[in-house]
This record gives C-alpha cells, sequence and structure tokens, in this order.
C-alpha cells in the first residue's frame, strides 16, 4: 500500500501570539517566527507510519508500502520534508512555490496531479493547517478526485485485505465510524495520534504507541539524508491561478475586561438584560 | 501561564549557527556524514521529547524518590517510559563512532540539544549522560573481552552505565581509595569494598547495571598511582550466555534535597566473597582512563547546571510578565492598575541577572564542547593541541562557574516569585534544590579552583595562559569589527590584562615555593576567572548578532552590557583582595573559628 502525506510548513504555532498585522491590513507577517511542520501534517505522517508497519519494530515499512511526503513551498521547506523522511517516510517531494500565491483551491488542485502521478491507495493529511485554519484542501482534493473521504478522523483500520478502512470521525456529540473503499482521502485530528488509534492488523492489538507523532531518531536522521527527495518547479504540476482574494486583516477585537456581580440574581438579571443570553 | 520553553530556540540558534558556527565541524572527516539539516533535526528531536515527555514527569519524579525494598531500587515507573525514549531516540550514543553503533555527532551539537534534556528533567537525563560516559570508557580502553560483554548492551540502553570512585571516607581525595581487586586467574578479579553517592547505581528500567569502579589491586602503590578501573555489573554473565548475581548489593539509598529523579546509593560489593570485575585499561591506571569520563561530566554538570538557571530564569520571566504588583515609582493615585513586576527596576536587574547568568553558561559550555571536537578531529595537529589545552584550562570554570552563579540566579527565580517562590507549590524551589549539588559532585567548586590555579592556567610554562588571552583578545577584535560597543571591549581588555598580570604573579609565588600565597585565595581567583570568561563570551554573542534588529537580539546585546558593567569590574576588586593576601583565615589557628 502507498499513501501519500502532504505536507505545510507554517509559522511557529507555539508562538502564534506574535505575529503581526502589515499596515494597512494588507497581509499578516510572520517574521521571526521559525517555520515548522504543521502540526496536524505531523499527525498525518505519524498515522501513515503506523498503517504501514510492525509497530513492536518501526524501522522499516511493511514489505509492499511505503509512504511518500509531498509539499508546496519555499526551497527552505525541503527541510520539512527531510524530518517526515527521518520519521520513517520513504521519499518526499518538493514542488517549489510561493506560500502567497496558494490557496486551498489550487493545493488541492495541484495535490490532484500529485496523486496522478504518484498513485497513492490513501492520501492521509492535517485536517487543516494552523495558519489560514481553512479546512478546505482534504474536502476539494477527494471531490477533483471522486474518491471518498473521512475528515476529522480520531482512529483508523485498515481492513485485512488493505482494500477499505473504517474511519472514526470526531462530530459533536461524540465519534462516527464510517467504512470507505480504497483509494480515499482521510484528514486527520489530534486524536489520530493517541496510543491505540491505528489498527493495521500486523502491529499487535497489545501495542501501545508513544503518545503524539514520533521524535526522529539520530540513525534515522542520518538515513534520511539517503532517501531520494525530488525538487520541481510548482509550474511543472501544470495547474495555475488563485480564485482567493483577501479584502483586509485585522486583529481581533482586544478583550474587554470581566464584571463582577453581587449575587445570582444579578448574574441572571444581567443576562437577561445585557448579554441576551437567556 | 504560557508553556516554559526550557531554553530559547532563539538563543540556540544564535549560539549554535552565527556564534559556532557549529556548520563548520562538518569540514573535519569525522563529521562528513553531518551538515545543518542534521542537525537541527537532533535538536528539534531533543527538544520536542524534553517539552512533551521530559519535563512532565519532572515534578512527579521529584515528588516520588526512588525507594529501596527487597535489596532493589524502585525507580519511578515514568522511567520506564523515558529510558526507551531516550535510548530510542539515540541519546545515549549519539557521540560515538559508527563502528560502535553511534552517528558521529559532533559533541557540540549534542551537549546543545542536551540542554533541553536537562532543563526538562536533569535526574532522568543523568541516567543516560552517565550511561555514556560508562561506555564511553569501555569503548576507550577495555579489551575484547569488556567490550564484548558490555559495550553493545550500554549503548542501545539494555543496560544502564555507574561511575563508582567515592567511598564514604575518601571523596575528593581519590588517593585514599581502598576498594581491593585480586586476581582470580580467568582474567577476571575479586572485588571488595564500599562506594557511596553512587548515581543510577540501581534501577527498575533497565535489564542491568555496570558499574566503572576504582580499586586497587593486591601490592598495588599507594596514592593515585595504584589504582585501577574495573567494570563491574550487577549481574554478571555466565558461561551459558544467561545472566546472574554479582555479589552487588544496595547499601542504602541517601534521601537528597534534590536531583530525586535518580538515586543516590550506597554500594557493597563482594560481601559474600563472590563479586567480579573485569579490568579496563591498564592496571593502576585507572584513574588516568577515569580523567576521561569525568572531564565529560564535568562538563555534564556544566550544562546541567546552565540548563537548571535557564529553566528556572523563564519560569521567572513568565511569572513576572502576568503577576501584577503595586504601582510604578511616583504613582501615588490608589486606584491606579497595578503594574506587571516586569515594571520594576529591581525586578528587571534580578531576571538581567538571570539571563546573564543562564545563557552565558550555555554559551560557556557550548564553546568547551566545540574546543572537544577541535581538540578530537581538527586535521591541523596544531589546532588540535591549542583547543585541548583551551579546554583543559576552561573545564574547572565551565564545571563551577554555572553551578555557583546559577544558585544565586535559581534565588533570584524564587525571589521574584516571592512568598509563593518559597513553597512546593511552584516549581522553583525545586530548580534551587537540585543546583545545589552542582558546585559539589564531579568536583566541588574548591577541586576546581586548586585545578585551575595550581594546574591548568600555568600548564605548559603559561602557554595556556598566552593562548586563553590570545583566543579573548581574538574574539574582542571581531566583536569591535561587528559593532559592539567599543567601550564594553575596552573593560574586558582592561581586566584580561589585569587577570593575566595577576595569574603571573601568583605562579611566580608558587615557583619561589610559595603555595599558600599562590592556592590561598584559589576560589577567589576562580570567581574573578568566571566573570572575566563571561564578559568575553558575552560579547562574542553580542558581536553575533550583527547589529539585526528585534527583542531577542536586543536582549542579547542589553545582557553583554549588563554583564560587562556589572559583574566584569569585580575581576579588579578580587584581584585586589587576591594581592592583599590577608591572613584572616589562612593564618587563624583553627580553634578561633
Amino acid at each position: 500500500m502507498k499513501i501519500l502525506v502532504p505536507l505545510k510548513r507554517t509559522a511557529d504555532p507555539d508562538n502564534a501570539n506574535k505575529i503581526k498585522i502589515a499596515p494597512g491590513g494588507a497581509k499578516v507577517v510572520t517574521d521571526g517566527l521559525e517555520p515548522k511542520p504543521n502540526p496536524f501534517d505531523e499527525y498525518a505522517v505519524e498515522s501513515a507510519l503506523r498503517l504501514t508497519e510492525n509497530g513492536t519494530n518501526p524501522k522499516a515499512r511493511l514489505a509492499g508500502d511505503s509512504v511518500v511526503v509531498a509539499t508546496f513551498g519555499a526551497k527552505e521547506a525541503s527541510q520539512t520534508l527531510r524530518q517526515a523522511l527521518a520519521m520513517g517516510a520513504d521519499s518526499g517531494l518538493l514542488f517549489e512555490a510561493s506560500d502567497e500565491n496558494l490557496d486551498g483551491d489550487l493545493v488541492a488542485r495541484a495535490l490532484a496531479k500529485v496523486v496522478e502521478r504518484e498513485k497513492p491507495d490513501l492520501v492521509v493529511m492535517g485536517k487543516q493547517a494552523v495558519d489560514g485554519d481553512s479546512n478546505q484542501v482534504g474536502q476539494i482534493l477527494a471531490e477533483r478526485l471522486g474518491w471518498p473521504s473521512a475528515t476529522f478522523a480520531m482512529s483508523i483500520e485498515l481492513s485485512q485485505d488493505k482494500k477499505s478502512v473504517i474511519v472514526g470521525r470526531e462530530v459533536d456529540g461524540g465519534v462516527i465510524k464510517l467504512k470507505l473503499a480504497l483509494p480515499a482521502v482521510i484528514t486527520v485530528d489530534l486524536r489520530i495520534v493517541a496510543p491505540k488509534s491505528i489498527t493495521n492488523h500486523v502491529t499487535p492489538q497489545t501495542h501501545n504507541y508513544q503518545e503524539g507523532a514520533r521524535y526522529a531518531p539520530l540513525p534515522m536522521i542520518m538515513a534520511a539524508k539517503k532517501k531520494p527527495l525530488a525538487e520541481a518547479p510548482f509550474a511543472s504540476l501544470g495547474v495555475e491561478g488563485v480564485k482567493t482574494s483577501y479584502v483586509k486583516f485585522e486583529a481581533p477585537p482586544a478583550r474587554k475586561a470581566g464584571i463582577k456581580v453581587k449575587d445570582v440574581p444579578e448574574l441572571v438579571q444581567r443576562l437577561r438584560a445585557e448579554a441576551k443570553a437567556l | 501561564m504560557t508553556r516554559n520553553p526550557l531554553v530559547s530556540d532563539a538563543f540556540v540558534d544564535l549560539l549554535m549557527f552565527d556564534a559556532l558556527d557549529v556548520s563548520a565541524l562538518t569540514a573535519f572527516d569525522h563529521f562528513r556524514e553531518h551538515d545543518r539539516g542534521t542537525f537541527e533535526l537532533w535538536v528539534q528531536s531533543c527538544r520536542r521529547l524534553a517539552r512533551e515527555k521530559l519535563f512532565a514527569a519532572y515534578r512527579p519524579m521529584d515528588s516520588a524518590p526512588p525507594a529501596l525494598s527487597d535489596g532493589r531500587v524502585r525507580t519511578h515507573p515514568v522511567m520506564n517510559e523515558l529510558w526507551p525514549a531516550l535510548a530510542e531516540t539515540g541519546v545515549i550514543n549519539a557521540t560515538r563512532p559508527y563502528d560502535v553503533g553511534g552517528q558521529q555527532l559532533p559533541f557540540t551539537v549534542a551537549t546543545i540539544a542536551s540542554f533541553y534534556l536537562l532543563a526538562a528533567n536533569g535526574a532522568a537525563y543523568s541516567f543516560a549522560g552517565l550511561t555514556t560516559g560508562a561506555g564511553h570508557l569501555i569503548e576507550a580502553f577495555g579489551d575484547e573481552t569488556v567490550r564484548g560483554l558490555f559495550l553493545e548492551p550500554l549503548y542501545n540502553g539494555t543496560f544502564n552505565g555507574t561511575m563508582a570512585l567515592t567511598e564514604p571516607h575518601a571523596g575528593s581525595s581519590l588517593a585514599d581509595l581502598t576498594s581491593t581487586a585480586t586476581p582470580r586467574g580467568d582474567g577476571t578479579y575479586s572485588i571488595k569494598g564500599s562506594k557511596i553517592f553512587i548515581s543510577g547505581g540501581d534501577q527498575s528500567f533497565a535489564r542491568n547495571t555496570v558499574h566503572m569502579v576504582l580499586a586497587r589491586l593486591d601490592g598495588a602503590p599507594s596514592g593515585t598511582r595504584g589504582v585501577s578501573l574495573f567494570a563491574v555489573p550487577r549481574e554478571r554473565p555466565t558461561n551459558d550466555g544467561a545472566w546472574e548475581h554479582n555479589d552487588v548489593h544496595v547499601a542504602g539509598v541517601i534521601h537528597k534535597i534534590g536531583w530525586r529523579g535518580i538515586p543516590s546509593l550506597a554500594l557493597s560489593f563482594g560481601d559474600e566473597g563472590d563479586c567480579r570485575g573485569w579490568l579496563v585499561g591498564p592496571s593502576n591506571h585507572g584513574l588516568k582512563c577515569m580523567f576521561q569520563m569525568m572531564n565529560e561530566a564535568r562538563l555534564l554538570v556544566g550544562a546541567s547546571a546552565a540548563a537548571t538557571a535557564t529553566v528556572a530564569f523563564y519560569e521567572s520571566l513568565a511569572y513576572a510578565r502576568e503577576r501584577t504588583q503595586g504601582r510604578r515609582l511616583g504613582d501615588t493615585d490608589p486606584t491606579s492598575k497595578p503594574v506587571a513586576l516586569t515594571e520594576h527596576a529591581d525586578v528587571r536587574r534580578m531576571l538581567l541577572e538571570q539571563k546573564c547568568v543562564a545563557e552565558g553558561s550555555l554559551a560557556l559550555v557550548a564553546r568547551c564542547a566545540k574546543f572537544s571536537d577541535t581538540a578530537q578531529h581538527h586535521p591541523d595537529g596544531d589546532e588540535r593541541e591549542r583547543a585541548q589545552m583551551l579546554l583543559d584550562l576552561l573545564t574547572p570554570i565551565a564545571k563551577s562557574f554555572p553551578a555557583e552563579r546559577g544558585f544565586q540566579s535559581n534565588a533570584l527565580a524564587v525571589q521574584i516569585h516571592g512568598g509563593y517562590g518559597y513553597s512546593s507549590e511552584y516549581l522553583v524551589e525545586s530548580w534551587l534544590r537540585d543546583q545545589k549539588l552542582n558546585s559539589i559532585h564531579e568536583g566541588t567548586t574548591q577541586i576546581q579552583a586548586l585545578d585551575l590555579l595550581g594546574r591548568k592556567v600555568i600548564a605548559r610554562g603559561g602557554r595556556a595562559l598566552a593562548t586563553l588571552c590570545e583566543e579573548v583578545e581574538r574574539d574582542l577584535a571581531t566583536a569591535l569589527s561587528k559593532g559592539v560597543d567599543p567601550s564594553l571591549v575596552a573593560s574586558v581588555r582592561e581586566a584580561l590584562a589585569r587577570w593575566s598580570a595577576l595569574t603571573q604573579a601568583l605562579a611566580a609565588k608558587g615557583l619561589a615555593g610559595d603555595v599558600h600565597g599562590m592556592m590561598g585565595h584559589s576560589t577567589d581567583y576562580l570567581d574573578a576567572t568566571g566573570s572575566l570568561v563571561l564578559g568575553w563570551l558575552w560579547l562574542w554573542l553580542a558581536g553575533a548578532t550583527r547589529a539585526r534588529e528585534g527583542h531577542f537580539y536586543d536582549g542579547v546585546r542589553a545582557a553583554a552590557r549588563f554583564w560587562v558593567t556589572r559583574e566584569v569590574p569585580r575581576v579588579h576588586a578580587l584581584a585586589a583582595v587576591i594581592e592583599r593576601d590577608d591572613q584572616a583565615f589562612l593564618g587563624l589557628d583553627e580553634r578561633a573559628l
């Protein structure tokens, strides 16, 4: 089974409070913030690795399985791909592009081209990137490919014959399970990296993964240098044109200070009269 | 409150790539498989391991120290997860050669990555650091048999390792060791004796423990020249490949005020006359071999002290930014809003002092690590020798400055928390407790002072001293060319000249046979040297900012200015004290104390 995992670099999400709005609201400025992999994409890499290995010996993919990682971005984004290779992915594809010339729709169309070339059995990706929070690419990609999709995955069970998956989706009020015939697109949510969230019928049921995306061990970091990492211009994919234009960026209004009420009746009265919450 | 970063990523970036230029190390043949990318990925892996796993386990391990039951030590259950994570990530053998399973990572990069692990949970990381040290001793000095038995399981984390030097009656004074080793005729030795303060001497997460034990062969000369080194496992191999009890017993667990995640033990070897050890290195050369591990361990202690100061600095910084208290000086309106602690002058002073000590110490230890890489792997013999001389000279400072000034820095972190800082509800008190050990273990501050003045600074007829002065001057000239304030550079130059003259005067006293005159104030001398060295390193760091703008770079330059204007003048004051050589304590009858 071959899995494609698209990756995006985002400005350090741990320091998201340091972003600024350019004068006039033309764009968001992330100067000085270290680019890091989108966390949901790291979870997607982790999920793809868990689907294609015996968890008790995670150093190699199962026979016939492979994980390909791909990104559209600046040349430096190859470091993001190398990190995924060091986690265990087999090969990487960098299509050089400027983030400012991409939107969710174009990324989805470009990914569809990558899927045509690479012919994966499954695309696993983050539910959204933590910078734009658009939550579009997985859905548009599935629509363009005509593939079934499951978004907000918190569990994935691969069938014995590797022809279908049962995906647990986070929905309001609980988890809904969907069965998808492969090929398919899955977008993953936070809980997908819980110790037992992935079943592939090879890793023993008793095996507990460490919570979260795995750390690249040093031997794998060294081995990643020798794995194939192809670079090509974004234009080589033959798609272009963004449909989104941004009118203006504004910082959210500063939070107003709260007030203290003297008792419950006053609270109820104010919730009714002022906040109109009751 | 914002999450504690443990160590600043921006500072690590500046240190690694702008100041130390670690990428240049890849020009050495030994590191040719590496590049900037492998360094960055390694630091990233350790950073995440530290932030996501080790730090979360710090308080639980501090609160429930290891306990002795049925003769064995039970370490905190969380170590059952942390140990495999440390081992599988490759922390134990990262720097070791490919042929023993390592990845030949530069020691500089390994040390910088370890800052995060040490800041997160020094006790947990120390199990790994000690295991690396024990493995390295066996790798460097062990014969085929010893290497075959112990090297792989140590480096892959199946076993852990310790250094067992101290005996109940002999800590700093290794010449007085009395543990014995008697040849058994089969290539092994019967070991008998007691050791104390053995960190990681037993645990419940790894299959076995290998102690690197100093003991005397029968008939060996007295003093340090009669000490040999042995590998002594808790369980020894049998002929059919199994492992059996090796007559190593835990005699007691030390109840410590800090470093409570790693047990410190009293061990007894050979109570039943059936403890076997394997000789490592030539007989009677044990101390010389052990010094390899001790020099590594001294830098590890420096790194630990620096990291412990750093994590507390960030904790108190976040607290000071969020905690409001009082009003600005001159604001007498009681209805005005209280201001954040960072608005108060002396809180800023306490924060900047911590920053100087903590991050300056990280830079000092990392700089030493680069001298170590250069000393071992530079293609040019002269460069190797020069780097070794500087490493030797700076090691006692890198071991003791972060510990001594780090303790003061950790106290400032408590101070900033006010009454809450003195409660165990906040973390800062635990780092203060942890920090104290760093001025004691692996050679006390006093031993480091004797080592610096009595041995290192006068080494090779003064060449070590001259080389350090040359190195400092080279960096100061570079700092000037990169726009660092000339008046700061002038201050460090003056202090360097004063210190150099002081050193020569003390050396002359020593040569004239006045040992007390030379050494009586060695700890003051160490103190002065530390203040001077940090002045040098802060200007080096300020130069590395290359006048770039932004709060982070402004902070580095402000720290440099603070240290040079507030601390470097102490060099002159301490030099005056040392030169005066007052006999208040040396000349005193001890009964008058």
